[in-house]
Formats: structure tokens, C-alpha cells, sequence
């Protein structure tokens, strides 16, 4: 009958799935030692091979959270691959947020994230916590104003822009901290719409430098007043800001300037106009008080040229795991990051390389994880 | 149907009335173009700029750990998609079209059977999301990973309702003559489903399960909070996160980066054919299905 | 996809002496087997709907009757006001029914009373095209194609209705996006199309042929006879596909989170950005734990609620407009 015929041909195609998974199966093996180098074009990515002949390690380690650090995560993720073809890190980059609650909720072995653990939740991990600050950076105020190249404001001006205080770029406000040739155009703020810790870096900014025009408190989640638009992610900022003539918003330094942004010079505690730079931003984390925990806030540093609004970053893991080669997954990985060889990689991607007392105090913080 | 024309209406009819006539069927052409040319701008988008990054190393490599660099390798959400949608068709069509013949078979009389035809449209309703975030808490948070099994899971939930009602559809064009046929010749009922009316409605429950995967390889919603991401190909839907097509254009399209931007386009453009590819065997099976009963 | 199901005569049983012959146990098995996998559908679904509520149940109890009426959303201090969301999901799906219904019927009323015979198929095929391509898909074409032009167009229209009362308040005003309201409920007009157009082809089809050509002899040109026969006899199921559709739209979650703006506001400009229940959960979902997550939960509770509504009021509406149709005959 024509019909069973039919059936005998169109049956196969519903099972196409199972044996691209069969053939696959056997081109994984190969395809997983040789990953992918960046193929043309691209970021100037150191890829620098490990110095320290260090014992080559192998499993899949699983980490999510902050989009602040995503950028150096990758290359340090590219290389640690590179020098350990066994192994295979994922980060899902998807807000501090998101990290930390799937860290608590242990679907992940590690969470990347900008900001501590809220007091509250602490209760609801699994185990006592670690944080190891991995890398420092600027956060950007980018804009997207194409007849002005340059912009310097101060710590109340940026205040009134995101709290929605100050709505036209022609308003005499902008204009009093040094600006000129300012456009009769709307603000768009953009901020993010996921659970973000760069949110609450640069919330944490405001809320020290000018707690009267900024009233909106500091947290991962922020109550935006107004008109306003939101992306997901750094990367999702970045691109509502280039995609939007008057757009003002607050992004990373790296995605900042690998998405071509520009963005404005900042006046800091000590009064001085400074710009986002790495070397701002080591002076301001050399500045700031280190915690027990390792956890520290640079924002508003004290420095003569330090940067303002610097955001530290920190990966967030468990003390005590129970799969002894995750473990040994973990601190190797951690301490190729810590190491002289991560750390370098740092700049290549524009991050800045933690103040070595604090490198060397998390690179001890490492053996206290244990597996058991 | 019958429509009257030339002089016998153009004597009688108003000006107005033929200006209405006119003004209306202009709108109609109207409205079939406001449907298709976006249509025609999306594939062709899609087509144009999926392109640049198509080739041989875009569907084999790996996605470049960075996001930002340029080049292709989307190898392993490819393969992400297909297994994951794979295991999925494979829960959800035979329980799918079980679950069909339940309801047409055995309930002529059987309360049951319309209150489970009931609840299988108003399956179909739920929002996808609304699958993703159930999986989520049922499965992934109760076993701590996230796996591509889960996705499985969430796709298949929202393939079932879709499986059973066209299947349903089909078994109830099965001529009835055919059954009476079996039953006459002494064949039991389960025998007579088996071999009587399954193969009767069997390219039409085909076509119906081909659009099943097609709809299911598209979907982002329930994959968001249960597969997780990985850069590498993993085959093994049981262990370790995994990424589809649909995960990495839906991660893509807001990155600011060409090189990321392209490859959404490419993932985009694979996507499409392979649904594509399901939509049009559906097609042609149910075609011949129409020419063979005619 | 959704089709009229006509209830055919039940399928024959065979008759009881006869199950004598062969054993009964692979018979009743085989219908135990089945029912299992039916009654599947039932335990999935009473899963779903026990799971969902009881962990949106906190936050129901915490905000009570506020969760639907209060707009403030705000994780930190555990407000929980759902409004902003509804607001956005119902503005986006009713800016696709007032755009996308009118094409959709255009459509269907073309394919059955005025194109060429031979048109129908590929027509058809066309429009199926466009049901075939993922939601996800739209969303990148939307964000990266289609908002930098939307968003020109926006000021233009912003400058044009300044003065035109109503008009102004819902177009004009600033603060236009690329992303918003408008771009959303635009992108889910061209999602909802094939569904409602297919319906509708449907029920137009099965108008009787004796009724239009009764208007045609009357010397009804033939957008009266449409306007008389078609339209009147096929409302009740051309207002089942529309509500159809509307819960399609209600439930569309990615291409909606792409390109709404994800700003929890409510306001009548709807070139402004703003955000959806489905939205917000795609979006917030992956970090929320305790009262917060409970709400997001409850969220999908309600969405999924409302859209059981709508879908289970277009099916009463369609089998009540099928029966109509099918008594005429």
C-alpha cells in the first residue's frame, strides 16, 4: 500500500536526531581537544601558555553569574582549555543574580559575581562560601552622542541623569561640569533588566558620592523611575546605548570599548576629573579596605587619580565539594586565574590585574577548598 | 461557486457601490502584502546575512569560547538542537499518539476520554515559558544540573498536546467501514488498532508529528532555564549542560558585536532550514495522503 | 495547529461475543497502555498546575489581593505588584489583534471568495512559512534589522500627531524606542497571522454555497454578497480564531522579551518601552529565589490562567460556531 510505503520513508526523518546524536558521539572525542582559536580578526586576546609546568587536569566544571566579568572569563577559560585539552569550563554569563541563585541552588559549581551574598539569602546555601576576587575594572558611564566627543560630570550630575532628575542633554547642568556644544536631545538612561551586580556597583557609587539626588538605594534590582530602556547583560547595555541617539547608560570598560562606545570622564572624591582607565581603577582598588572574606569596595576610592566608579568581581564557590575532581578541577582553574599567567591576561582584555597582597591572600584562600 | 459578471451587474450597480467592491478587493491584496512582505524581509535576512558565516567550519567547529571573536562554529548547538528535540519526539510521540487513540477508540461513551481531549487543548495553551519554569523546579533544582534531558523534557511536555490532537484528528477520518471490516473478520480491538486503523491514519499522524519537531526545534522559551550553555559539543543529553540553535541566537541578538551578531544570523539560517526541512516532509506526506484517499 | 474537529460517529466496537476468540488480557492491556499515556496528559497538567501554584503561594499570601492591582515591582524591599506586566502583555497582544486581525481575515476572504483557484496552494504555503519561522528568529530580525528604521519612524509619527487629540496621547509625547510597546505588538501581529488566517479560511469555506449565490442573484456586488453571507454566517468562528489568537499572543514569550524595552511602566504612548508578564520572567526568573521567585511564579500562574481563558472561550465559541454552520446544511 502506498501508504505504508510513505511510512517506511518518512519514519527515518523523525529519527534523524538519534543518529546525528550517534555519529556524533564519535566526533566529540576529537572535536573537544582541539577548541576553537579565535579565527580572524578579533580581540587582541593574550593566549600566553602556562609557564608553570602544573599536573594537566580534566572533568567539566560549571559556573553562571556575572556579565561584568564574562569577557576576561572567556579568555582565561580559552586557555586554561588549551593547556588542559581534558577540560571544559561553561560559564553562562546571565547577571550576578542568576549566578548566586543557581550557586545556591548547586546546579552550578561556582558563580561569578560582582556583588556579596545579601546577609539574608547566606542561610539558604548549601555550605559555607568562599570569594576570590579575580579581576578589576572601570565601569563606564558610555553615551551615545555623536556630535560630542567628549564629556566630563560630576557625581551629582550623573546622579539626577539615572534617577531622571535631569531629562535634555542641553540642560545647564551638564553644561556647569565643563561641557560644551551639547545637543537639544532627550536622555534615554539604559539599565539593565536582569538581577545585575553591576548594578549595584555603580548604585553603590552614587548612593556614596551623592545620597541626596540619588535616592533609588543600591542593589542588584533597582526601582528605575520613568521612561527608561533595558538590555540584558553588559553586552545587552551596550547595545541599547549604540542602537539609541542620546542613550546614557552604565557598562563595563571592556564591552565598553569593544563595542566602540564612548564614554565620559568622571570627577572623583578628591576633585579630580578622571578618565575610565586600568590604571584608575588599580589605584582605586589599592585604595580601598580588604575584608576577612577577601571582599572589598572600591567605589568612590580616595585616590588623587583614581577612578570613581570601579567594580571589583569575584568567583563565588562553595568550601566543600563532594566530587574530589571537581575539586582539583576547580583549584587549578582558580589558580590559573590568580596565577602570574592570568592575572597577565588581564589587560589583554582590558580588566586590570588585582593588587598583589590581595592575589597572594587568594591564592592561599584556594587550598580551603576541600573535598568531602 | 457561481459570480455573476459582465454588463447584466455593470448596468445595475452604482458607482458607489462598484467603488466599495473595488476599495474592498484592493484591501484584500493589501492585507495578503502586509503579511508577506515583512515575510519576505525576514528570510531574506536571515538568507543574506546567514550566508557570510555559512560553510562547512561554521556547522563542525566549536562556538569560540569568546564571544567576541569573529569566525564561525555553531557545531554544537546544532547538535544540541537535533538530540535534544530527538529525545523529545521520542517521549512525546508514542505517549502522544497512545494517548490519541485512547480518546478516539475507547471513548465513544467514556466520560474520561473528553475530559483528557479537554485538558490536552488546554495543554497547548500553556505558555512556554510557563513549561520551562515547571521543568525547573520539578527537575533541575531536585537534581542540581542542568542537562539537555530536561530541555527534552520541557519540549516534550509542550509537544504532547500537539502530537494528540492531530493525531486525533486522523484516527477519526479513518473510515469506520474499515474497523467494522476487522471486527467482522474476528480481529480483537487492540489488534484491529494495530494493524487496521494505525497504518490507515499513518501519514497523516506522521505529518502531524513532523510539525511537532518542527515547532519544537524552534523553541527557546522552555531550553532558557533548563540546558544551561556550552561551548563545546556534548552528546550526552544526561550529563553536563548543553545549547541549542535557538539558545545561542536568543544569546546573540543582543550581544554589540559583529562577530556574535553574525553567528546568530548563521544559527538563525540553519535553524530555518531544518524546520524548514520537517515543515516540508510534513507537506509532502500528508500530500500523498490526500492523493492516495481520493 | 489548530483545525475544527467535526465529531464524526464514534468508531465501531467490536461485538462482544466475538472478544471470546482471543485472549482478553492482550486486548484489555493494550487499553490500560493507552489510557496510561491518556491519562499522562491529566497528570502533566494537574503536575504543572499543583507545582506552580503551590510555589507562587507565598507570595500570593504576602501581597494578596495587591499582586494584581499595585504596579510596584520591587525585589528589594519584597513588593510584588503585578500591574505593570499585565498592562504590557495586554497592550502588546491587543496592538496584534487590531493589526494583525483585519490582514488575517483580508487574507482568508482573498483565498476563499477572490483569488484564482490555482493562487490557494501557494498562498497557503506562504502563509505557513511564516508560522514556521521560530519566534527567536523574529526577535533577532526585530532587534537588528527592524528597531533602528522603527525607531525614525517613531519620531516621525511623534511630530506628526502632536496636535491630533487622541491620537497624541498614544503616539506622541517622546520617549520613543525602537524597542516598545508598538514594535512588540507588531512583530506579534505578523506571529499571530497564520494561525488566525487558517481559522478563518476554515469557517469561510464552510459557508454554504446556496447563501452567496443567493446574494449574488439578488445583484449584490461582491464585497455586499462577502459583507452579507460570508461575514455574518462565519462571525462566531472568525471571533473563535481571533480569541484564538489572542491567547497565542498572550503566551508569546522570546520575541516579546527581545523587543518590548523591559521597563516595567504603564502609560498610554505606546512608542514608549515597556514590559510583559512572560517577559519579566525570562528576564528575572534566573536570579529570583524566596518571595521574589514565588512571585515570578505566580506570574506564569496568572499568565497561564488567563490564557487557559481565552484558548478554552475560543473553542466553546468555535464548536458552537461549527455546530451553527453544520445544522444549516
Amino acid at each position: 500500500m502506498r501508504s505504508s510505503r510513505l511510512l517506511r520513508l518518512a519514519i527515518p526523518l523523525m529519527f534523524i536526531p538519534l543518529v546525528a546524536g550517534a555519529c556524533s558521539s564519535s566526533k566529540s572525542s576529537s572535536s573537544s581537544a582541539t577548541t576553537a582559536a579565535p579565527a580572524s580578526g578579533g580581540t587582541t586576546a593574550s593566549t600566553a601558555a602556562p609557564t608553570t609546568a602544573a599536573a594537566k587536569v580534566s572533568g567539566t566544571l560549571n559556573g553562571s553569574g556575572s556579565t561584568f566579568q564574562a569577557a576576561y572569563d572567556q579568555v582565561a577559560i580559552q586557555n586554561f582549555q588549551q593547556a588542559n585539552p581534558g577540560a571544559t569550563v561553561n560559564y553562562q554569563a546571565k547577571g550576578s543574580g542568576a549566578g548566586q541563585t543557581d550557586l545556591q541552588n548547586a546546579v552550578v559549581d561556582f558563580a561569578g559575581s560582582d556583588a556579596t551574598v545579601p546577609a539574608a539569602n547566606v542561610a539558604n546555601f548549601k555550605g559555607q562560601l568562599l570569594y576570590f576576587p579575580t579581576v578589576v575594572a572601570p565601569i563606564t558611564v558610555s553615551y551615545n552622542l555623536p556630535s560630542v566627543s567628549s564629556l566630563q560630570l560630576s557625581a551629582t550630575t550623573v546622579a539626577k541623569i539615572f534617577a531622571g532628575k535631569i531629562t535634555n542633554w542641553n540642560d545647564p547642568a551638564i553644561a556647569a561640569d565643563g561641557n560644551s556644544g551639547l545637543p537639544n536631545l532627550s536622555i534615554t538612561v539604559v539599565h539593565r533588566s536582569d538581577s545585575s551586580g553591576t548594578t549595584q556597583n555603580f548604585t553603590d557609587y552614587l548612593n556614596k558620592a551623592d545620597p541626596t539626588d540619588w535616592t533609588l538605594g543600591s542593589s542588584k534590582t533597582i526601582n528605575w523611575p520613568g521612561s527608561t530602556v533595558a538590555g540584558n547583560g553588559n553586552t545587552g547595555v551596550a547595545s541599547a546605548i549604540k542602537g539609541k541617539s542620546g542613550a546614557v547608560g552604565y557598562v563595563d570598560f571592556s564591552d565598553a570599548k569593544a563595542s566602540g562606545l564612548v564614554w565620559a570622564k568622571i570627577k572623583n572624591s578628591a576633585g579630580n576629573v578622571v578618565d575610565a582607565t586600568l590604571a584608575g581603577a588599580s589605584e582605586a582598588a589599592a585604595g580601598a579596605t580588604v575584608s576577612s572574606a577577601l571582599t572589598y569596595d572600591p567605589a568612590n576610592s580616595s585616590g588623587a587619580q583614581a577612578y570613581p566608579i570601579t567594580s571589583e568581581t569575584y568567583i563565588i564557590t562553595y568550601a566543600k565539594y563532594s566530587d574530589a575532581g571537581k575539586v582539583a578541577l576547580l583549584k587549578a582553574f582558580l589558580s590559573y586565574i590568580l596565577g602570574p599567567d592570568g592575572q597577565n591576561a588581564a589587560s589583554g582584555v582590558d580588566f586590570a590585574p588585582l593588587p598583589s597582597s590581595l592575589d597572594q591572600q587568594a591564592l592561599a584562600q584556594i587550598n580551603q577548598i576541600t573535598a568531602g | 461557486m457561481s459570480t455573476l459578471q459582465g454588463s447584466f451587474r455593470d448596468a445595475t450597480v452604482s458607482p458607489a457601490r462598484r467603488f466599495r467592491n473595488d476599495l474592498a478587493t484592493v484591501l484584500m491584496w493589501v492585507a495578503l502584502a502586509v503579511a508577506l512582505i515583512p515575510l519576505a524581509f525576514v528570510l531574506y535576512y536571515v538568507v543574506h546575512e546567514g550566508l557570510r558565516i555559512m560553510g562547512w567550519k561554521f556547522l563542525t567547529k566549536n562556538i569560540p569560547v569568546i564571544q567576541r571573536t569573529k569566525g564561525p562554529g555553531m557545531g554544537p548547538a546544532i547538535i544540541g538542537t537535533l538530540l535534544i528535540t530527538g529525545m523529545a519526539t521520542l517521549i512525546a510521540v508514542p505517549l502522544g499518539i497512545l494517548g490519541a487513540v485512547y480518546i478516539v477508540e475507547y471513548g465513544a461513551d467514556n466520560r474520561l476520554a473528553r475530559v483528557i481531549r479537554f485538558l490536552g487543548d488546554v495543554m497547548a495553551g500553556v505558555p512556554s515559558i510557563v513549561m520551562g519554569l515547571f521543568v525547573y523546579t520539578v527537575w533541575v533544582v531536585r537534581f542540581h544540573h542542568f542537562t539537555g534531558f530536561a530541555g527534552s523534557l520541557a519540549l516534550a511536555c509542550l509537544m504532547l498536546p500537539i502530537v494528540i490532537r492531530s493525531s486525533e484528528g486522523m484516527l477519526r477520518l479513518v473510515p469506520r467501514e474499515l474497523r467494522e471490516a476487522a471486527y467482522a473478520l474476528g480481529t480483537s480491538k487492540s489488534r484491529t488498532i494495530l494493524t487496521v486503523v494505525l497504518p490507515a491514519a499513518a501519514s497523516g499522524i506522521v505529518s502531524g508529528c513532523l510539525l511537532a519537531v518542527a515547532r519544537a526545534a524552534g523553541e527557546t522559551a522552555p531550553l532558557l532555564f533548563t540546558v544551561g550553555l556550552t561551548s563545546k559539543l556534548n552528546s550526552n543529553l544526561f550529563r553536563n549542560q548543553n545549547t541549542s540553535l535557538s539558545l545561542q541566537i536568543f544569546s546573540n541578538a543582543t550581544q554589540p558585536f559583529a562577530g556574535a551578531q553574525q553567528r546568530a544570523w548563521g544559527a538563525a539560517l540553519t535553524l530555518m532550514v531544518l524546520v524548514l526541512i520537517f515543515s516540508v516532509a510534513a507537506r509532502v506526506v500528508s500530500g500523498r495522503l490526500a492523493k492516495a484517499s481520493s | 495547529m489548530a483545525t475544527i474537529t467535526t465529531e464524526a460517529p464514534p468508531p465501531a466496537s467490536p461485538p462482544p461475543n466475538l472478544s471470546a476468540r482471543r485472549p482478553a488480557i492482550a486486548d484489555r492491556t493494550f487499553r490500560y497502555i493507552t489510557l496510561a499515556c491518556g491519562l499522562l496528559v491529566l497528570l502533566i497538567l494537574a503536575l504543572i498546575a499543583v507545582a506552580t501554584v503551590s510555589k507562587a503561594q507565598p507570595a500570593f499570601s504576602h501581597e494578596g489581593i495587591k499582586f494584581f492591582t499595585t504596579k510596584v515591582w520591587d525585589p528589594n524591599n519584597n513588593k510584588f505588584g503585578a500591574l505593570a506586566f499585565a498592562y504590557g502583555t495586554m497592550v502588546t497582544s491587543l496592538i496584534a489583534i487590531v493589526v494583525g486581525v483585519p490582514v488575517s481575515i483580508g487574507i482568508a476572504l482573498l483565498l476563499t471568495e477572490v483569488a484564482p483557484r490555482r493562487m490557494r496552494k501557494p498562498v497557503v504555503y506562504v502563509i505557513d512559512l511564516l508560522a514556521a519561522v521560530p519566534s527567536v528568529v523574529f526577535g533577532l530580525w526585530g532587534l537588528l534589522v527592524l528597531k533602528k528604521p522603527l525607531d525614525n519612524r517613531y519620531a516621525d509619527l511623534n511630530n506628526w500627531f502632536r496636535h491630533i487629540p487622541v491620537l497624541n496621547t498614544l503616539f506622541s509625547g517622546g520617549g520613543h524606542q525602537g524597542t516598545s510597546f508598538m514594535t512588540a505588538g507588531l512583530i506579534l501581529a505578523l506571529m499571530i497571522t497564520p494561525i488566525v488566517t487558517s481559522l478563518s479560511r476554515e469557517v469561510f469555506a464552510t459557508v454554504p454555497s446556496a447563501q452567496k449565490e443567493a446574494a449574488l442573484a439578488l445583484g449584490a456586488t461582491r464585497w455586499e454578497m462577502i459583507r452579507s453571507s460570508v461575514l455574518t454566517y462565519g462571525r462566531s468562528g472568525v471571533v473563535g480564531a481571533v480569541m484564538l489568537g489572542l491567547g497565542r499572543a498572550m503566551g508569546e514569550t522570546i520575541a516579546v522579551a527581545l523587543l518590548i524595552g523591559s521597563n516595567a511602566q504603564i502609560t498610554a504612548h505606546l512608542f514608549r518601552s515597556g514590559d510583559s508578564m512572560a517577559g519579566v520572567i525570562a528576564n528575572q526568573f534566573g536570579e529570583a529565589f524566596g518571595t521574589f521567585r514565588a512571585a515570578l511564579i505566580g506570574l506564569g500562574v496568572v499568565l497561564f490562567a488567563i490564557t487557559i481563558l481565552v484558548n478554552l472561550a475560543a473553542r466553546v465559541v468555535l464548536n458552537r460556531s461549527e455546530r451553527q454552520l453544520g445544522g444549516a446544511l
